[in-house]
């Protein structure tokens, strides 16, 4: 009993699950989407599929941690692909962000100063490098 | 050597300078421990630098392969010297560098786009930056193509001599003390061995090959380009180029989708995915006829496609052509696959409609 209404239930969450994150992109009945045939061609199994979907909640839920709200967080989350999702779920906060020089400590500065100036890095605008 | 290290006390006070103004709190405490260093740190100056400076080589590694290839032999199409002097320069504020970057290349894409508008999609507060995918997402999300370089340098002049500006990560810093940066490639000169920049606050950063090479290598050689739908950037790959089109669609109307596939079309006549999706874009326009000229090649050109077959029998359909529509829905469904559901569904709703059941029911 517990066990056939487990089974009925998640049957029923991963049609919501699939139907929520693979939206009809044509209203037309019949026509098969473009982005499927690409997928076809992947043959990506249903199981990959509802990976996709949890590593695009993932990436949701990373973003509001990084202090965007519900609402942006959902628009930019539908904006990435599913390879871009896979590439960051689980570890945005490692991944590269690029913003720019701040807070830099004392020691690090004089070690990028000299680096710098021997053209390995371009941290300050002043140093020239040489050549 | 020499030479180098004559001008470090005036930087010191000059980088105070500049540490007080970015990081006041970082600043006070550099101005304290400067003070109470000051006497033992110049005594030993210059043994410092030196062993610092051997032990910095051996830390950064020299080489830059890249610039080295490119600077004795490069690619035929690549020009001695270009400068896109048009690309318009936002400097950038504070933790804005992404945004600043991608407004300036959505802007020669012909996006019309400040950083202001790009901050709420591409800023994470949490990380005081812009994440790569994100910079690709955004692009998309204002309406131009985005596409990944490989991670070649000569990929990367050979985009800036046809014209785009390139949207660079670079690590400015050391590999194990990053420091993430955007910045946009707008001009090289391989004669003087040097790279244009628009980044930060220079509207105008001329680097040494080498330098940009170091920067670049250890954020992963990682560009991209935001192209306007229907250009193909010169040294695209097959899958790349349409999978950049498969993800830009669902953001630009479907003429500009269209143009986009049939530009990919131009270059690879065979592609599948480029092939249905013209036939796609066109049938969202209601151009039911230029979308079966579309299907019709893709089942001549990939007879095993269950999803042109399917595509082309619903165009069929709707011009009521239904015992050419039942065999390509047939086929269709014979062929299997993924979609194979929607195969069948196709095939029963042009059975009813062959049928003239639907009439009764109604």
């Amino acid at each position: 009993m517990n066990s056939r209404f487990m089974r009925m239930t998640s049957r029923l969450l991963i049609v919501s699950v699939l139907s929520l994150g693979l939206p009809f992109q044509y209203a037309q009945a019949g026509m098969v989407s473009t982005d499927k045939v690409a997928t076809s061609a992947q043959s990506q199994s249903e199981r990959e599929r509802i990976r996709t979907f949890l590593d695009r909640e993932d990436v949701r839920k990373e973003l509001q941690a990084q202090g965007i709200d519900t609402d942006a967080a959902k628009a930019r989350v539908s904006a990435l692909t599913d390879e871009e999702v896979q590439k960051v779920a689980g570890k945005l906060d490692k991944m590269p962000a690029g913003g720019d020089i701040i807070g830099i400590l004392f020691t690090i500065f004089i070690v990028l100063l000299v680096t710098d100036i021997l053209g390995f890095t371009k941290v300050f605008s002043f140093t020239r490098t040489a050549k | 050597m020499i030479n180098l290290l004559m001008p470090v006390p005036s930087l010191l006070t000059l980088m105070e300078q500049l540490a007080i103004r970015l990081s006041p709190q970082a600043g006070k405490s550099l101005v304290i421990s400067r003070k109470r260093a000051r006497g033992t740190w110049f005594r030993c100056a210059s043994f410092r630098f030196s062993a610092g400076v051997s032990l910095l080589i051996w830390l950064c590694g020299c080489a830059t392969p890249q610039t080295q290839a490119l600077l004795t032999s490069h690619s035929a199409q690549l020009l001695p010297q270009v400068e896109l002097g048009e690309i318009p320069f936002y400097p950038q504020e504070i933790h804005q560098c992404g945004p600043a970057s991608l407004a300036m290349a959505l802007n020669a894409g012909g996006a019309k786009v400040t950083p202001q508008d790009l901050t709420p999609q591409l800023y994470l507060p949490g990380r005081d930056g812009s994440l790569q995918v994100e910079m690709l997402a955004a692009t998309r999300r204002n309406g131009l193509l985005a596409y990944e370089l490989a991670p070649q340098l000569d990929d990367l002049l050979v985009e800036v001599a046809a014209g785009s500006p390139v949207v660079v990560l670079q690590n400015l810093a050391l590999s194990w003390y990053p420091l993430w940066h955007y910045a946009v490639v707008v001009g090289y000169d391989l004669k003087r061995g040097e790279i244009i920049l628009r980044s930060g606050l220079e509207q105008r950063q001329v680097l040494p090959l080498t330098t940009f090479e170091h920067t670049w290598e250890r954020a992963g050689y990682w560009a991209m380009l935001a192209l306007p739908p229907g250009q193909v950037p010169r040294t695209a790959t097959e899958a790349g180029y349409v999978a950049a089109a498969v993800a830009l669609e669902k953001f630009i109307p479907s003429e500009k989708a269209e143009a986009a596939y049939a530009a990919a079309l131009e270059r690879w006549p065979r592609n599948l995915t480029a092939r249905i999706g013209t036939g796609n874009a066109a049938y969202a326009q209601g151009n039911v006829l230029r979308a079966e000229k579309s299907y019709q090649q893709a089942t001549l050109d990939h007879p095993d496609s269950p999803i042109a077959f399917n595509n082309l029998a619903q165009t069929l359909a709707d011009q009521q052509r239904y015992p050419e529509a039942l065999a390509a829905a047939n086929r269709a469904v014979s062929l299997g696959g993924t979609e194979q559901a929607a195969a069948q569904d196709t095939l029963e709703q042009i059975k009813i409609k062959s049928t003239g059941i639907w009439k009764e029911t109604e």
